[in-house]
């Protein structure tokens, strides 16, 4: 179990602090805007020349440069081939058309009551590991509502491979009719599609048995991925745009789940109970495009994707390990310091997005202090870049409360920027690769989502891998929307208690 | 042709799928804790076991119709939050060490099974033992934090056909509320409306002045019979048997034209007699409890959940002499009118109610009663019907505990298609005690129709 220590910020003088605001605001407003405000100084000095010098010295000067007919082609060919080398490197813009996720029926639910109901009687010799589940789940931050599906519902599960094909069917169908419904988008049309699911992986696999369900086009480029962990997800937005830079006019559908069935941990070891307390099921489709005619109704341009990889560390590999227990059962070993290292990998991913996104006076100040920390002195706190200039709204993989409390308190995000991490995790529990989506359903559901506005999805993954991906949005999206929200929004946000008694 | 009947019953016909939980599809409000009547705490070691008999004229896909009672019973749950819920013991400060349920969501298991044939060929050939196969009861577990009290069992018939069973612990819902409580899931599956959704509340108080009766048979049956232990010796030694017995019009059998009387009333009177001369006696009747709904006398709804049927001894003011049979059976049907038109009153109801609240920690025993108890009017006003396709052909009803006395005879609703007079009665009496009651004239003068065969034994009439 990871231990919260929160303490709340120390709270400056009030004075001190107001003080300290406007210093910040006005330095700010200097480094971010420097160019401009070098600009008009200069701009102001040439209008007032030109005024000064009136129309006949102006072309007096412009005659005197001895243009002719020569000099004037190779000019106007330089900036056409300049224009055109710029505009054919510049990469494709990739827009989000939009994407749907699965809402699980309400017969799948699992109160808390009913999961150690069954815990009991399907451990019934280990009573404490029973207990150990019971402690994760009352501070899992999980609501009653969450739902697994129906295989693990029996006393004992039945994870047949029946019932984990039943599950993907029922998921991704689902996910994937209401994104045909939201675009409009026929079947046929597709060019790309990537399934990512990390733990089962039939033959054939999972984008077969789409391409097989929809009737898609026989030279569709289909991609399969598996085991690559909750962050999997980015990982397919990185490949399709990828894809898409070299398929012009093309669009791409990505299915993020993540099967239950086949990978509840039938077995007794405590730190491979943990997964079962926290995983249920979920799915989201997304649809991408690079079409110039997409400009106008997708919701999202995509700005960024930064990966970051630290599997070539002993510790960040071993961290998230499936192995098989004393008595061969399989299952996903956490280990304990899943939290530091999780906390590496965002340091290093931070490190290669900050200067993509964060705005110069950040960056300068992030700069300051790492110059003077190795020149200086070693004791200087590191500065901590403000994201909150840089993004409006956070989508924070919901892969646990400890996850989510971390991340807050690293990145010094206020309570309403991880409320839509919070609340998916309540409402669906860690849906694994597909919480992202249902995050940003979230801020959409409550009317946050103004044009212009910056998103920034962050995913963790066993290797251990730090994704993140940032997102412009295109339009406003006005309430009340379709999607798994919408018929419980207006309960949310609910108060979630540190314990809930069990 | 016995000899190869038999050993199809001896197969294994019914074929256990899964064992599941099912919780209602709304989360309930945390923390509640509902108290039990006084009628409940004193019925508390005895448990309800049904089976409704569905036909259908439809052939579906094997699971499609488990597959919606499913999702139609956690809708269902929505409304009863204390069948979901478990059983606390809480010392109160004033209720020490009686159990409560807390409302926390725990949903009712259900188990899912196939049986071969079809419902017909199973009812002529089935007995008690194979019957409860299709309702499933787990007493109660050494933690009862984690007992389910409800479990339900869908048995889908691989030629046709379909079985419901419930089981409960009487601790929570009589026979009445049972019944209620398939009323309301099948209410929810055909129409999607719930048109009788259950009410809660604790029994209502005294609504006159306090009037002790002098004589009240109700409470001195309870005082006498709430301090009985252990059940007399010739119940265990004897093997119970359970039979189903059509009576198509039991009123115009009887030849009473007496206003009033019911059809409960004529056949309770009627296996009184008979079972008085099986067990030998000459010139007594045997000792026979009635078990009576009086959710009415305290103008309680009938879907009030929760307890609400007494037992009540029937009295012989005369001595009896073993004279014309029919005289006798008008007689006893005199007496068992009585208590239920007279003795049986509001007054005696709530006094009973007071002793068992102040004075009372014991559950009731019926000793070697017959306890007959009527059921006769739950199949009105309508039938219950899951689906438009399926009929209910038949329900059977088992009550397991001390309450069973020693032998029952259980009056319930014929199905429609047999005539609105007609009744189904199940008996389970000690093996020796049946066979002569079968071969009874007085009985077979009813021309009733034998459902089942008696286990073991070779019957002549079919």
């Amino acid at each position: 179990a990871k231990h919260l220590t929160m303490s709340p910020p120390k709270m400056p003088d009030l004075s001190t602090s107001t003080k300290h605001k406007y210093v910040k605001l006005g330095y700010q407003y200097l480094v971010n805007n420097f160019l401009t405000l070098l600009l008009i100084p200069i701009l102001a000095y040439t209008a007032l020349e030109l005024f000064r010098m009136g129309p006949e010295e102006i072309l007096n000067h412009l005659n005197s440069l001895n243009f002719n007919l020569l000099h004037i082609l190779c000019s106007s060919f330089l900036i056409i081939f300049v224009s055109t080398v710029y505009f054919m490197s510049k990469p494709r813009t990739i827009y989000l058309v939009d994407y749907s996720c699965f809402k699980p029926p309400v017969t799948c639910r699992v109160p808390f009551a009913t999961f150690m109901e069954h815990s009991r009687l399907n451990l019934i010799d280990s009573p404490k590991s029973v207990e150990f589940q019971m402690r994760i789940l009352e501070r899992s931050g999980l609501g009653e509502e969450t739902c697994l599906p129906p295989a693990i519902h029996y006393i004992p599960p039945t994870p047949t491979m029946d019932a984990a094909r039943s599950e993907a069917e029922l998921v991704i169908f689902t996910a994937m009719d209401d994104l045909f419904k939201k675009t409009g988008l026929k079947p046929k049309d597709i060019d790309i599609l990537i399934v990512n699911c990390s733990l089962f992986s039939p033959t054939p696999s999972l984008s077969a048995m789409i391409i097989n369900k929809y009737k898609l086009r026989s030279n569709i480029k289909s991609l399969n991925l598996s085991g690559m962990g909750c962050s999997a997800s980015l990982i397919s937005v990185d490949v399709a745009r990828d894809l898409l830079q070299v398929h012009p006019n093309s669009n791409a559908v990505i299915v993020s789940t993540e099967i239950i069935t086949p990978n509840y941990y039938q077995g007794k070891e405590r730190a491979m109970l943990l997964p079962n307390c926290l995983f249920r099921m979920g799915a989201a489709a997304i649809l991408l495009s690079n079409r110039r005619s997409d400009r106008w109704r997708a919701k999202y341009k995509l700005c960024h994707l930064v990966r970051t990889h630290r599997g070539a560390e002993d510790k960040s590999y071993y961290c998230v390990y499936q192995q098989e227990d004393d008595e061969s059962h399989v299952g996903i070993n956490l280990n304990k310091d899943l939290m530091a290292i999780a906390g590496e990998a965002l340091k290093s991913n931070i490190t290669t997005i900050g200067p993509l996104v964060l705005p110069a006076s950040e960056q300068l100040l992030f700069l300051t202090s790492l110059i003077g920390r190795k020149i200086f002195n070693a004791k200087w706190k590191p500065y901590i870049p403000d994201f909150k200039m840089a993004f409006e709204h956070f989508c924070i993989h919901a892969g646990g409360r400890a996850v989510i409390d971390e991340l807050q308190k690293n990145l010094q995000l206020s309570a309403e920027h991880v409320e839509a991490s919070r609340m998916t995790l309540h409402r669906f529990g860690n849906t694994s690769s597909s919480s992202l989506w249902y995050e940003l359903s979230y801020i959409e559901a409550k009317g946050k989502m103004k044009r212009g506005d910056r998103v920034w999805q962050i995913a963790f993954g066993s290797g251990f891998k730090c994704n993140s991906a940032v997102w412009k949005s295109n339009r406003t999206i006005k309430t009340p929307t379709e999607g798994p929200w919408s018929d419980c929004i207006d309960r949310y946000p609910v108060f979630i208690p540190e314990v809930v008694k069990l | 042709m016995f000899a190869k009947e038999k050993t199809v019953m001896e197969e294994n016909r019914v074929r256990l799928i899964c064992k599941r939980t099912v919780v209602s599809t709304k989360p309930v409000e945390q923390g509640r804790l509902y108290r039990f009547s006084v009628f409940d705490h004193v019925m508390e070691p005895n448990h309800i076991r049904f089976v409704y008999y569905y036909q259908s004229s439809k052939t579906r896909e094997p699971g499609e119709i488990t597959k919606k009672l499913r999702e139609s019973l956690a809708y269902t749950l929505n409304c009863y939050p204390i069948v979901t819920g478990r059983l606390v013991k809480e010392t109160d400060g004033t209720e020490e060490n009686r159990w409560k349920v807390k409302s926390n969501d725990a949903g009712v298991r259900m188990i899912e099974a196939r049986a071969t044939g079809t419902v017909e060929e199973w009812r002529r050939s089935v007995n008690r033992e194979e019957e409860l196969k299709l309702v499933h009861w787990e007493d109660m577990y050494h933690l009862p934090y984690y007992w389910s009290t409800f479990y339900v069992q869908v048995t889908e018939f691989e030629s046709g056909g379909l079985a419901i069973g419930l089981s409960c612990t009487h601790l929570l819902a009589d026979p009445v509320c049972a019944m209620m409580f398939i009323r309301t899931w099948a209410d929810l599956t055909l129409t999607r409306n719930m048109m009788t959704p259950p009410i809660f509340h604790s029994l209502p108080p005294r609504r006159f002045s306090s009037h002790k009766l002098s004589n009240n048979q109700l409470l001195s049956h309870y005082i006498k019979y709430c301090s009985l232990t252990a059940p007399p010796l010739n119940i265990t030694e004897d093997h119970m048997v359970t039979i189903t017995l059509l009576f198509p019009d039991p009123m115009v059998q009887s030849g009473e034209n007496e206003a009033g009387l019911t059809a409960f009333e004529i056949l309770s009177g009627l296996f009184c007699v008979c079972v008085s001369r099986a067990k030998g006696k000459r010139n007594e009747l045997t000792d026979m409890s009635l078990c009576l709904d009086v959710r009415k006398l305290l103008r309680l709804d009938q879907s009030y959940f929760g307890n609400c049927m007494v037992y009540h001894k029937v009295h012989y003011s005369k001595p009896v002499k073993a004279i014309d049979r029919l005289l006798l059976l008008s007689y006893v049907v005199q007496e068992i009118h009585n208590v239920t038109k007279g003795l049986l009153d509001y007054h005696a109801v709530m006094d009973l109610v007071e002793w068992l609240g102040s004075n009372n920690n014991n559950p009731i025993s019926n000793g070697s009663d017959l306890v007959c108890t009527n059921l006769e009017n739950m199949g009105n006003p309508r039938p219950m019907m899951f689906e438009e396709d399926l009929m209910l052909s038949h329900l059977s009803c088992y009550v397991e505990g001390p309450v069973a006395g020693g032998g029952q005879v259980i009056v319930l609703p014929s199905s429609s298609g047999d005539g609105p007079m007609s009744r189904v009665v199940m008996v389970s009496l000690p093996q020796r005690e049946m066979v002569k009651v079968l071969e009874d004239e007085l009985l077979q003068s009813f021309s009733p129709v034998l459902l089942w065969r008696l286990q073991n034994k070779k019957i002549n009439k079919d």
